[in-house]
């Protein structure tokens, strides 16, 4: 997550999918994404801290992306239960104009950007990609995947070099990895969306 | 007789490289026709973008950043037919 740098008009803002219509528009994932919806359930505690005054959330994503299909369901959730947030979706490749306001790092065209307005348009804060409490649980986690199977080599190696069946059981270790950090993940993006919308 | 040569391009197919992939497949395809004994293109995760030319990692995104200049390919390729 990082501080945004972004403007944006109402007049513009309008012109995004609402989450349904972002979801109409999959040409891929619209299982997982769903499967998202289903999976995160809000406590409220969770929910209070956008219940508290309108907002504007400008979303950017793309339908392949892991990090949009598993956090952008995330900020959906909460807009369902919490009308206060008023979201709109926009493509990444269709929209260079949003996107370049919001490059990670002033460079990389990560996504999902999810980028919080108030009522009167000033930016708020920005969410980023993913939180860093999930790249660095989940960097340890492929360690262990690693150290715990000496057939899958150096973690750092290419992986073109392992026969194919070894490659498709690290591939199969890779995404039980993902799965079982799933929750936390989710739990992770809530807390950094609460803590931008706490921003004064 | 040269000895065969192959190109295998790894990409995150998680990351929508599939445009890189195919552009870079089309391009070596077209300069080199069979003098490849073949070009494999694997599908992978984790932000990967790899390109061997033979035993050579001729580019990794995660040692060199972004995607292959084209050009560096085809030239490794040449270098690795040549007698």
């Amino acid at each position: 997550m990082i501080d945004g740098m972004g403007t944006i008009t109402e007049q513009r803002f309008r012109q995004g999918m609402t989450f349904q219509q972002w979801k109409d528009s999959m040409t891929r994932n619209r299982d997982r994404v769903e499967e998202q919806e289903r999976r995160i359930k809000l406590t409220p505690q969770q929910l209070a801290p956008f219940r508290r005054r309108p907002l504007h959330v400008l979303a950017i994503g793309a339908d392949w992306c892991p990090d949009v299909y598993g956090n952008l369901p995330v900020l959906a959730r909460l807009a369902a239960e919490a009308p206060e947030l008023d979201l709109r979706v926009f493509d990444r490749d269709q929209n260079a104009d949003l996107m370049d306001q919001y490059l990670k790092g002033g460079k990389f065209r990560s996504i999902p950007v999810m980028a919080f307005f108030d009522a009167g348009w000033r930016e708020i804060g920005v969410f980023i990609e993913r939180p860093e409490s999930v790249t660095a649980l989940r960097a340890q986690k492929r360690r262990e995947i690693f150290a715990a199977h000496p057939e899958f080599g150096s973690p750092d190696a290419p992986v073109d070099q392992l026969p194919e069946d070894v490659r498709a059981r690290l591939m199969d270790e890779l995404g039980k990895m993902r799965e079982s950090t799933m929750d936390f993940a989710n739990g992770e993006v809530v807390r950094e969306l609460a803590a931008i919308v706490q921003k004064p | 007789m040269t000895s065969p040569l192959k190109v295998r391009i790894t990409y995150c197919a998680e990351c929508g490289y599939e445009p890189q992939t195919l552009d870079l497949t089309n391009g070596l395809m077209r300069e080199f026709g069979h003098r490849l004994s073949s070009i494999e293109i694997i599908p992978w995760a984790e932000g990967t973008f790899d390109v061997r030319v033979g035993d050579e990692l001729v580019h990794s995104m995660s040692r060199d950043g972004g995607f292959p200049d084209p050009r560096t390919v085809s030239a490794a390729v040449r270098r690795h037919l040549a007698p």
